[in-house]
């Protein structure tokens, strides 16, 4: 059986022949699309996702050919594309959290976790972390990437992502515990 | 909850259309055989002298939409840009520090020799682009006869540009 090529392969022969670099739009394109769907809308989606391939074809070059997948990569050149759309990301969390807080039961004894309450909440705490925690945390929470990945992704050493999300788990855990400290931010 | 749990229910996917997965790899694909496609250049090159090169640069490209070749640019160990060219539409201009090969500026010589026409595709809505970038307007948008419709200008050294589109390719 012929094993199918790396994306590292391929991206290293697309450096000769610049179609071969399809291959690696065929893996991935479906994740990318999913990716940037959640964040801003399938509409706006399209056209980032466009963007971000032309863009991962252009810096084919400097791609750390030591990485097997180049998925995190792309997720990568996608966070930094997301930036220009944070309004509209915005706009889609908070629409979200309304949505999946009419799923959730009603919690009647204790009102402040209740999900019509709790939900909104989460949703600004995650609009209110700095750029770096916000996007480490997606990528864990929505897009189920390691630490490795996200540390790929975001060009960091392992330990700052570490670092990170702790700092947005507690930024969040905070919500949970009704009594315990406020919200100290508030939008 | 965990904090992470508690994010992940606030995901909400977005369907894509299967369409939209074909439509991005024909334009991917569209571009790349652009990248690679050999690009001829232009076998005769005018060479404008001007006393300062970023600034007239910067102006070209705001002004006239010319783009700079980002390859082209060539910077002393000082910094300062000595040549680089633009390019627009299937031309190339080189631009030169003014005093090499015998040629200076129209702001120091006091006059220009030539002109360079440049032929476009939307000339009013060019014509509008130079003026907001504040380039001299040397002669106003006109109709010549039922050919073309043409206008002037002088860039930031007094080169002196005109701008053409041949009459029926203008929308009415």
């Amino acid at each position: 059986m012929v094993s199918s090529p790396s994306d590292a392969e391929v991206i290293g022969r697309s450096l000769d022949q610049p179609e071969a670099f399809g291959l690696i739009y065929d893996r991935h394109a479906p994740s990318v699309l999913r990716f940037l769907g959640r964040r801003v809308g399938a509409e706006v989606a399209e056209g980032l996702a466009g963007e971000l391939f032309r863009i991962a074809f252009e810096r084919r070059k400097i791609f750390d050919t030591s990485r097997e997948s180049a998925l995190p990569w792309l997720y990568g050149i996608g966070a930094n594309l997301l930036l220009k759309h944070r309004r509209g990301e915005a706009r889609r969390l908070r629409a979200s959290a309304r949505m999946a807080a009419d799923d959730e039961k009603p919690n009647r004894r204790t009102p402040a976790l209740d999900a019509r309450l709790l939900f909104p909440r989460v949703a600004d705490a995650i609009e209110a972390l700095p750029d770096g925690e916000r996007e480490a945390l997606l990528l864990v929470a929505w897009e189920d990437l390691s630490y490795q990945s996200v540390a790929e992704a975001l060009e960091l050493p392992i330990g700052t992502v570490r670092s990170r999300l702790n700092r947005a788990r507690t930024q969040l855990r905070e919500l949970l515990e009704p009594g315990g400290k406020k919200r100290k931010r508030s939008r | 909850m965990k904090p992470v749990n508690l994010v992940r229910k606030l995901r909400r996917d977005a369907a894509f259309e299967p369409a939209a997965l074909d439509r991005g790899k024909e334009q991917l694909m569209a571009a790349i055989r652009q990248e690679v496609a050999p690009r001829r250049r232009p076998a005769i090159v005018p060479q404008l002298p001007y006393q300062d090169i970023a600034a007239a640069i910067a102006f070209l490209e705001r002004a006239f939409g010319f783009r700079e070749i980002p390859t082209a640019r060539r910077v002393s160990p000082a910094g300062v840009v000595g040549h680089s060219m633009v390019e627009f539409g299937d031309s190339v201009i080189g631009i030169g520090t003014q005093g090499a090969h015998g040629a200076f500026s129209p702001k120091t010589a006091g006059t220009a020799s030539h002109y360079i026409s440049v032929y476009i595709d939307d000339i009013d809505a060019h014509y509008q682009r130079a003026r907001e970038a504040g380039a001299q307007i040397a002669s106003a948008l006109h109709d010549h006869r039922t050919d073309y419709r043409a206008y002037e200008a002088l860039d930031l050294e007094g080169h002196r540009w005109r701008f053409v589109q041949w009459l029926p390719e203008v929308p009415r």
